[in-house]
């Protein structure tokens, strides 16, 4: 009975549905050009500033409309590969490069743009920072504009250091950190606020501790499957050290459950001595402080991750974002004029000022002028590693495996070992 | 099958038993009515629910992320990776958790109930309500309420914890404690259901053969054991069947609460579908759990037709 | 215990026993439910430190804000619409087809019904990656009916039995007479079968539009753009939007809830003989 082909009831459906889809279709036909902009943040103020900056866009370019639409951190990570099957994906979405970025590119759902960039002698491509194009260059393609940089590092509340007797100049090794954390703990302080709801925060420990063991070229070992991948014995030493931390009950009570913004409330509310946070970790604290005030921004300071003995890294190799706009295959053209305006010196400038970004333009350094992020942007110029998160360098779903495994780690709820076994089977899936 | 079960479920419902009249005349227009009436749900039927899944059989055996055709063939792989995947492999477990505690704890609870309720004590109709009530909501909003329940600071268990002066538990956040958290969720939303089918199996019981024993002196317990709960035999089949396929199917109600964490705890063969192949693609190891799911539902309904065949 | 003499005669003990028994579960249902309701109207301090109790000042803005806002009814239009052309057209296309198989006899009945049941044995889930690259070729991603026509074709086999069980009961009498006076299949269905078969009917549509305001998984997968979310996916948006502000997630759920809750206590004996007749695929 049934011996119409596939073809013939994909013909057959596709009409029957196709009377029925018209009544549902809704008019989107107009003359203007609409440039459809996904992003996750949170921070209305940081909305607010692109928003003018798109309003002013809009002003010198009549016929072209941004259209900011908004999906929260984790629905957005859940939602994307689907989106960009669709039709409706957007024009160009939040990125944070790496192997995420790369098997977007590979999937063919981006937009070539290496040719724009390089056009007359690479004018676009070399306003911004040479480390910042590297990092969303693929096989020599292009599918993303250069946004903003980052650095990860220790904040701290400089008077609960003081009450605790500990010096942060002092914290040089892994061992230092693990005293002052003792002392802090001694003196009735929680020394860390963590973030273990959302578990990436968590990850930033467990990345640091592999970059300082086993050092760049230790890494890209690992990361290629040479040796024995992630059950290293340099990562296994990693995992260790976290679970010595987790020993030593660092963190406010309940952090498994904390998300991010609450881990950085907790830090704003003077009810932790510690963050091991982003370079906008100041503006942050501020925003998430149950007062909406925070800490005094004199009363934070910072200080790079420490190194651990005989390991391979340099206190030097940071660990942070390199964020960018990836632009989707059916953009629009005015899509890419757009976002060298919004990438431009003089806008990312602005931002810079407004604290939001470590700009990725050249030229715009001197917009810059907060202290703590003159530090953190100063890290990052001599930064003689500067390695992506290893969540997005990894790939979407070893990076949710490094993520599970850091908290599982520092938690007791898994051995050193067993985190790194199950970080190299999530590699070992993704690769077969 | 589950026809059959349906077919049980009306008649429990309404309590008809009526047999059922097979001999239609035949009158003109055979044709047209065939042409007319058939087609829509015939066409709608194939191109969603039968091509999908003999798709979902295709596309197993690839390695595609859903751009172009599936090119890269990998045979077996997809299953292979599966069976041998920590949260898969904690996915199977839950599900046949979820149906261990329905049959051990939810189906008695329900059957305890409901031969409180099958009397015309006061009140019945109130507590039969409130009973039933947590079954009409949706899974993800009795997820979300739980979600909140359970929440370490400010949630219920938060208040009385601090009642009690012990330390908050985080059990959303426990990979030992998360799985039984959902548990007590999946109970408390769907005991009212079972009880419903046990009433309304319990009213439609023969009073006689109660009578009967009542006069050989059994007692209350004797009765239930010896009377009542043989006499229940189809209605308990048919809730132990709709324990299984909504074990099977469970996915709402854990988005909401876990997701599927803390380290994959409380995955459950849907929500793996959903976590490692929708959200990232994987086109061919997500039909590959398609598959296991497909196959797990076909043995049990078959394996279910053969056991209710033989009773009845 | 099981029957309505034994409960004439129950002893004090005895009902004390039920009473108490049946409380303390009754509790534990209505608890979590009632503290939502009401953790809607707190500020987020006073959720902290009195989950349970009374507000200490009822915050109605959270409510009213909500109310007041599009995004609400914008959720609960959008789950209406779906669920009306779901019922709509599994209705009609099951009642169609069940026709066929209770009235007319014709070559391969019997194999075309048992090839619609093979819907009853498997969720829609699991075939739900093959489902979206359907649909997304089809290009009916991000329309109401990307997420309506899987649903009605998943809804299909459960339809399709239920009304043919119910017509093929109907009284034989009725056929004969209509034949004899000379009308057509056609005429017999709608002015007949139809009018006749209203409670089926409405258990069919009970249960499918249940199905569809509570289905999550579906429109999930298929749709992209907030603007046509039903709730149960609305509902997750806001959470994650609202993060930890538990107060105004705790009044989204309560009037998102609210209307079942309120057309459960209205119509609860239909649903309920509706739900427990159909539950096989809900």
């Amino acid at each position: 009975m049934l011996t119409i082909g596939k073809f013939g009831i994909r013909f057959a459906s596709a009409t029957a549905i196709g009377m029925l889809a018209l009544c549902a279709t809704a008019a989107t036909a107009s003359a203007d050009a609409v440039v459809k902009w996904l992003h996750l943040e949170l921070n209305p103020e940081y909305v607010k500033v692109w928003r003018s900056i798109a309003d002013k866009y809009q002003a010198e370019h009549p016929g072209v409309k941004i259209e900011m639409q908004f999906l929260e951190n984790e629905a957005f990570k859940a939602k994307l590969p689907t989106l960009l099957q669709s039709g409706d994906a957007p024009d160009f979405f939040y990125s944070w490069g790496g192997g995420v970025l790369k098997q977007q590119q590979a999937t063919g759902a981006l937009k070539d743009i290496s040719g724009k960039m390089k056009e007359d002698g690479g004018a676009w491509g070399k306003s911004y920072n040479p480390a910042a194009l590297k990092a969303v260059t693929f096989d020599s393609k292009i599918s993303a504009v250069p946004y903003k940089m980052g650095t990860v590092s220790f904040f701290y509340n400089k008077a609960h250091f003081a009450k605790a007797g500990v010096d942060a100049a002092g914290i040089k090794t892994w061992d230092d950190f693990l005293a002052a954390v003792k002392k802090l703990k001694d003196a009735g302080i929680v020394p860390i606020a963590g973030g273990g709801g959302e578990k990436w925060p968590i990850h930033f420990y467990w990345s640091y501790l592999v970059m300082r063991n086993a050092g760049q070229q230790g890494f890209d070992a690992m990361k290629t499957g040479a040796g024995d991948g992630f059950v290293a014995p340099e990562a296994v030493k990693a995992g260790e050290q976290l679970a010595q931390l987790g020993k030593l009950e660092p963190f406010q009570p309940g952090y498994l459950a904390t998300t991010w913004p609450q881990a950085l409330g907790v830090f704003g509310d003077g009810k932790a001595a510690m963050i091991l946070g982003f370079e906008t970790t100041e503006a942050f604290q501020r925003r998430n402080a149950g007062d909406g005030k925070g800490l005094a921004g004199d009363n934070i300071g910072r200080f790079a991750f420490p190194v651990v003995a005989g390991g391979a890294g340099k206190a030097t190799d940071t660990l942070g974002g390199i964020n960018a706009w990836a632009v989707t295959a059916k953009a629009p053209p005015e899509t890419l004029d757009f976002l060298a305006y919004l990438t431009n010196a003089e806008n990312e400038r602005m931002m810079a000022k407004a604290g939001m970004i470590l700009p990725a333009a050249v030229g715009a350094e001197d917009g810059v002028t907060n202290p703590l992020l003159r530090e953190s942007a100063k890290q990052l110029e001599a930064s003689t590693w500067h390695q992506n998160f290893f969540d997005q360098e990894l790939g979407p779903s070893v990076g949710r495996v490094v993520n599970d495994a850091s908290v599982a780690i520092v938690s007791g709820q898994m051995s050193p070992e067993e985190g790194a076994q199950t970080i190299q089977d999530a590699v070992e899936m993704d690769k077969m | 099958m589950t026809n059959i079960s349906a077919t049980t479920a009306i008649e429990h419902a309404a309590g008809a038993t009526r047999v059922a009249k097979r001999k239609s005349p035949t009158a003109r227009g055979r044709l047209p009515v065939l042409i007319l009436f058939l087609p829509p749900a015939l066409l709608l039927f194939t191109i969603f629910v039968i091509m999908p899944m003999g798709e979902a059989a295709w596309y197993s055996l690839y390695r595609w992320d859903g751009y172009g055709l599936p090119e890269q063939f990998v045979g077996l792989r997809n299953f292979e990776v599966l069976f041998k995947n920590g949260a898969f492999l904690t996915a199977l477990k839950n599900n046949f958790l979820i149906i261990v505690v329905s049959l051990l704890l939810q189906i008695p609870l329900a059957i305890w109930l409901a031969t409180m309720l099958a009397n015309r004590i006061t009140g019945v109709v109130v507590f039969r309500l409130i009973f039933f009530l947590p079954y009409v909501l949706a899974d993800v909003a009795a997820g979300l309420i739980w979600r909140f329940v359970y929440d370490g600071d400010y949630g219920l268990f938060a208040a009385v914890a601090g009642f009690l002066g012990v330390e908050t538990p985080y059990v959303l956040a426990d990979k030992d404690l998360a799985i039984y958290a959902v548990l007590a969720v999946v109970v408390w939303k769907y005991f009212g259901f079972h009880m419903m089918l046990f009433i309304a199996g319990l009213q439609s019981l023969d009073k006689s053969v109660l009578e009967a024993a009542e006069i050989d002196g059994a007692t209350g317990w004797q009765k239930f054991r010896f009377v009542t709960l043989p006499l229940l035999g189809s209605t308990l089949r048919l809730s132990v069947f709709f324990a299984v396929v909504g074990s099977l199917q469970l996915f709402d109600m854990i988005m909401p609460l876990t997701g599927g964490g803390p380290f994959n705890s409380t995955q459950t063969m849907v929500t793996f579908l959903y976590n490692f192949g929708v959200t990232r693609m994987q086109v061919g190891l997500g039909s590959a759990v398609g598959v296991v799911l497909f196959v797990i539902c076909v043995t049990l309904a078959f394996s279910y037709k053969r056991i209710f065949m033989r009773h009845d | 215990m099981t029957e309505t003499r034994t409960a004439i005669r129950m002893s004090a003990g005895t009902k004390i026993y039920l009473y108490v028994s049946l409380t303390i579960i009754a509790a534990i249902v209505v608890v979590p439910l009632l503290t939502t309701a009401l953790g809607g109207f707190k500020t987020l301090g006073d959720l902290r430190v009195n989950p349970f109790g009374l507000p200490a000042e009822w915050q109605w803005s959270n409510y009213t804000d909500i109310l007041f806002g599009e995004r609400y009814w914008r959720q609960m239009m959008n789950s209406l619409i779906i669920a009306t052309l779901t019922v709509f057209l599994t209705v009609s296309v099951a009642a169609m087809a069940a026709f066929t198989f209770a009235h007319v006899k014709f070559f391969g009945a019997t194999f075309l019904l048992n090839y619609f049941l093979i819907g009853l044995m498997f969720p829609a889930a699991t075939a739900i990656l093959p489902l979206f690259i359907r649909i997304r070729d089809l290009g009916l991603l991000n329309s109401y009916w990307g997420v309506v026509l899987p649903q009605v074709a998943f809804g299909l086999g459960m339809s399709i039995l239920l009304f043919r069980n119910y017509f093929r009961n109907l009284p034989e009498e009725l056929f004969q007479a209509a034949f004899v006076d000379g009308c057509g299949y056609l005429r017999f269905f709608w002015h007949i079968t139809l009018p006749l078969s209203r409670p089926i009917i409405a258990t069919v549509a009970i249960v499918s539009f249940v199905a569809s305001w509570n289905s999550y998984i579906l429109p999930l997968i298929m749709l992209n753009s907030e603007s046509i979310y039903p709730w149960p996916l609305g509902i997750m948006v806001y959470r994650g939007e609202f993060g930890t502000e538990w107060q105004l997630v705790l009044a989204f759920i309560t009037l998102t809830i609210l209307p079942t809750i309120i057309v459960f206590f209205l119509a609860q004996k239909h649903i309920i003989a509706g739900l427990t007749a159909g539950a096989v695929k809900s």
